[in-house]
């Protein structure tokens, strides 16, 4: 009996030791500081409510049992106490001036963006995000990667199921970075619980935020504000390095992307562009136009046999390139490189019985825009 | 300080609007639907506001079944997310626009003239006209979602610029719907407002008044103070949508942000809107069923008047995460922090009015004390919502979705269910059925934490909101949730059965249906007659 | 003026106790305490700037 107890109580109390939270039911502690001064902050005006919970209500339920009228219970009369109400109205104020106190401290902490040593600029869209590493030339988009069937249930669930993204955001360990937050179209916000950064992206503003990842590992948060109909298929996959491994991976995306502003004025293969234009389109195109092409009418017309663009090649790029104004289609020409955009409007104009054996080239694209 | 009367006739009861016509100045009622459309009645018209918003209750609520069915398990089963977002939306406006505050509103319009000793509302015609804008706003509002495009699909809070250049084209509608609500909250504020102040029965002071009238006196005071807002900033979008402005559009000079003020200016002050007059209901029923008056009266008045003041101070703590300077958001902090003391100072005086009082557990009792209790636990989260870094992390998921929920359920919804078991011996003359009454109860109970319960851990386990599919680590707490929502949808007809078998029959009730009930309303006939107090009644101070 | 400012204070805070209360109520000067509230309240927002103010240093 007594051996019993003693394990019961090493169990207890190792459990409340263990700084690690009951995983998948409380915030995370996360892996960095202010993530972690804001989970000490979330439990301790937790505490505060319980303990406040467990006297009002035991009280209340006290009374409840104890002078129940089928007991026979004889009702007092007393209307009012001044001094109990002056005590119990200022000890509340004390405890939550003694909250405000370390509250304030870690808010400042977090609007000081100073002394940085990495700017990135995230842009959101309906409905990916865009990474750019300022000063770096290295820029790309972030799109959901989850398979369409899974969501539809034709192929079992990953274990990362509408966390995944074809390419996260990289960053450094142990250095400052500053982001610079904004957005193409309407309110998004950037979350990644494990980092505690938050911030809503607003169209032609931008804001400013700051995070120091103290681990490395891949931390994953979602879209935190209605943006749309993809609103929950927009995550946030950040993916955090030792500092050496950080500035190799830097070095080599500015080589790449050296490789693919050269890319735009070689002649282009239609089987090429095809294939790099079917993985451009599931990825961007497919939520709204539909994967076969057909569409949603009115809102997303069907692109399968639509014949205004299978006979009006410069439509069809102008549509893309400048998006529609009044309608949901947003203009591409920034969102996507001219050799993305070639590939998609080759994909198009061939895929799903169009046919009409055109090809465009990344650099009528690239002149295109110029224009 | 009161004028000095003539001696008082005796009292005289009315027992059936027939006979009424012949005594009284006016022809005799019209029969059938014209008697609807044309009364000017406040207890008729109160009984049309409760109806119309049981039944957008139910609307509003397969609105959130959808949600809750689609969200059943992952993956997109049953509608598209562009659907889905209109669900939960038109959930969101429904139940606010057009089941909470109606309820409310229907309650003050039985209740008011009672409770002060008055005839009727001081504009009865008025009092028909704001009633009846509330059938056509919503049938406009319903009718959106068939129109090309569907309805509004970009939250109940419609923020811009989704809302105003990437919005479906009946938007305008919604807009023009919410307008009409918001004129018929405004007229029925005045309404309220000059009954209250004009019409009380010669002796009753404002401080005599229940607290009922007190919460309602005040809450009107708050709609006559934001509506207008509300009208405004939604005036601007529509501006925006089809006359080429730029209010919310950075393109041409406006800020996103601006509508994000403008519409927590109007909402924080609506969401204390649609719970004092619950805080005025439960501390009617608590009083009466443990058989003691209200602990500290003058303190609950002064608390009920202090959060109404401090409810315009606190407003952009919605916008903690959309990048305020740091002393707003500071302001901000520190304001909502301290408007939890008074009411959490409520709190203290309703669990004061039970020690020592002698308790029985009818069911307006059983509703009150859950109500207490429930809507302290979605204050407690509102606490931790204040704490802005915190609040970092808590913002837009599914935490907030479950503190909400938990003050507006089992907070203004609870409350509201126990005044219309309260009254309702007042309106039928019947007892509503103690047996089913309970079963009611306990089964909202149990629905209500299993929906909103879970969803406190979705939303720390990192769960955004307005979502129709989520990733793996939330489907145990969603598939909880959905199971507790057609609980408590399913529950709620219990609630429908027991009202309309109360009309229709029951144990009788006397004037004075419950033994500790104290208010005025009490000293009428069960049921009330068509018309009451046609001569101002005797009214007796009690020391409170 | 005192006891206003001191009612309007407590009115503030929400606790008050019956007596004063009538008090009050039976002074014949509503004016008195409206207009001391709404100074009050505004008080207390710049109060509340300035403390947000200094934080924020």
């Amino acid at each position: 009996m007594r051996s019993r107890w003693c394990w019961l109580l090493a169990i207890y109390v190792t459990a409340s030791v263990s700084h690690t939270q009951a995983y998948g039911w409380n915030m995370p502690v996360g892996v960095t500081d202010v993530s972690s001064d804001i989970y000490g902050l979330h439990m301790t005006i937790f505490w505060i409510c319980v303990v406040i919970g467990v006297l009002v209500f035991g009280v209340m339920f006290f009374s409840l049992f104890r002078y129940r009228h089928s007991k026979g219970a004889k009702a007092a009369h007393f209307h009012e106490h001044t001094s109990v109400e002056v005590l119990w109205t200022a000890i509340p104020i004390l405890i939550l001036v003694g909250m405000a106190v370390p509250a304030t401290a870690t808010l400042k902490n977090m609007y000081d963006a100073s002394d940085a040593e990495l700017d990135v600029m995230i842009t959101g869209q309906q409905w990916r995000w865009r990474y750019e590493y300022l000063g770096e030339d290295v820029a790309f988009n972030s799109s959901m990667s989850t398979p369409r069937a899974q969501i539809s249930g034709e192929e079992e669930r990953g274990e990362y199921y509408l966390l995944e993204v074809d390419q996260p955001l990289v960053l450094p360990i142990n250095r400052k970075v500053r982001f610079l937050m904004t957005s193409d179209d309407v309110i998004h916000s950037w979350w990644v619980p494990d980092l505690a950064v938050k911030q809503d992206t607003i169209p032609g503003f931008i804001n400013e935020n700051w995070v120091r990842i103290n681990e490395p590992g891949i931390y994953r948060g979602q879209c935190a504000e209605l943006c749309g109909i993809d609103h929950g298929f927009m995550p946030v996959v950040v993916h955090a390095m030792e500092e050496e491994a950080f500035d190799g991976w830097l070095a080599e995306q500015k080589e790449m992307a050296k490789e693919e502003a050269m890319g735009v004025d070689r002649e282009w293969e239609m089987t090429e562009l095809v294939e790099r234009g079917e993985s451009v389109y599931q990825t961007i195109c497919a939520s709204c136009h539909q994967s076969e092409g057909q569409g949603l009418p009115p809102a997303f017309p069907a692109l399968a046999n639509n014949q205004q663009l299978i006979s009006d090649v410069d439509w069809h790029l102008d549509t893309i390139l400048n998006g529609v104004s009044g309608a949901a289609m947003p203009a591409f020409r920034n969102t996507l490189n001219p050799v993305e955009l070639a590939a998609v409007v080759t994909y198009t104009r061939n895929a799903w019985g169009n046919d009409t054996g055109d090809v465009v080239q990344p650099s009528t694209v690239a002149g295109k825009i110029a224009q | 300080m009161a004028p000095k009367l003539p001696p008082q006739p005796p009292l005289q009861h009315s027992t059936t609007a027939a006979a009424d016509g012949q005594a009284d100045s006016h022809a005799a009622p019209p029969k059938g639907i014209l008697r609807w459309l044309l009364t000017t009645n406040h207890k008729e018209i109160g009984s049309l506001y409760l109806i119309f918003s049981l039944t957008m209750f139910f609307i509003g609520g397969i609105f959130a079944l959808v949600v809750r069915a689609e969200l059943f398990q992952p993956g997109l089963q049953l509608v598209n997310p562009e659907f889905f977002n209109q669900m939960t939306t038109m959930h969101g406006l429904i139940m606010v626009f057009a089941a909470v505050m109606p309820a409310f509103t229907g309650l003050a319009n039985w209740m008011i003239p009672l409770q002060i000793g008055a005839p009727d509302m001081a504009l009865p015609r008025l009092n028909n006209f704001s009633f009846w804008l509330l059938p056509v706003a919503f049938t406009l509002l319903l009718s959106t979602l068939f129109m090309p495009g569907g309805g509004p699909n970009f939250g109940w809070t419609f923020y811009a610029p989704l809302s105003t250049n990437f919005s479906p084209p009946s938007t305008t509608f919604f807009i023009l719907a919410l307008h009409i609500a918001g004129i018929s909250s405004i007229l029925g504020a005045i309404n309220i407002i000059a009954t209250i102040l004009n019409m009380r029965a010669p002796g009753m002071r404002l401080m005599d008044m229940p607290l009922f009238v007190w919460t309602w006196l005040i809450t009107a005071f708050l709609l006559i103070a934001v509506m207008p807002v509300l009208a405004g900033v939604i005036t601007m979008m529509l501006m925006d949508i089809n006359f080429g402005t730029s209010f919310f559009d950075a393109a041409g000079g406006g800020d996103p942000v601006l509508f994000q003020h403008l519409f927590w200016f109007f909402g924080h002050p609506e969401v204390y809107i649609m719970i004092l007059p619950a805080f005025g209901i439960v501390s009617a029923i608590i009083p009466t069923f443990a058989r003691k008056p209200l602990f500290g009266y003058a303190s609950m008045v002064y608390a009920t008047a202090a959060i109404a003041l401090l409810s315009f101070l606190v407003w952009a703590h919605h916008m903690f995460v959309v990048g305020l300077p740091l002393v707003a958001e500071l302001f901000f902090m520190y304001s909502t922090m301290l408007i939890a003391v008074p009411t959490g100072v409520k709190v203290f005086n309703w669990v004061t009015t039970l020690f020592r009082g002698s308790i029985s557990f009818e069911s307006p009792m059983l509703f009150a004390l859950a109500f207490v209790v429930l809507f302290t636990i979605g204050g407690f989260s509102g606490l931790m919502l204040a704490i802005a870094p915190a609040d970092f992390q808590y913002h837009d998921t599914y935490f907030v979705v479950a503190h909400f929920h938990y003050v507006l359920v089992p907070g203004a919804i609870f409350a509201i269910m126990a005044g219309v078991y309260y009254w309702l011996p007042k309106w039928t003359g019947h007892y509503p059925n103690e047996k089913l009454a309970q079963w009611h109860f306990w089964f909202s109970i149990i629905g209500v934490n299993l929906t909103f319960f879970p969803m406190h851990f979705a939303g720390l386990a990192g769960m955004p909101r307005r979502i129709p599919d989520y990733a793996l680590q939330f489907a145990d707490f969603n598939l909880l949730s959905s199971i507790g929502a057609f609980f408590f949808g399913a529950s709620q007809l219990l609630f429908v059965l027991g009202i309309i078998l109360c009309v229709r029959g029951g144990k009788k009730a006397p004037a004075k249906a419950w033994e500790g009930a104290e208010d005025l309303e009490w000293t009428v006939p069960s049921p009330a007659p068509l018309h009451t107090f046609e001569t101002p009644p005797v009214f007796h101070r009690t020391p409170h | 003026m005192w006891p206003v400012v001191k009612s309007v204070l407590a009115a503030l805070l929400g606790v008050q106790n019956n007596q004063k209360r009538q008090e009050d109520f039976n002074s014949g000067r509503p004016a008195a305490y409206i207009v001391t509230g709404v100074v009050i309240t505004l008080l207390f927002i710049l109060v509340l700037i300035v403390l947000a103010t200094l934080a924020a240093r």
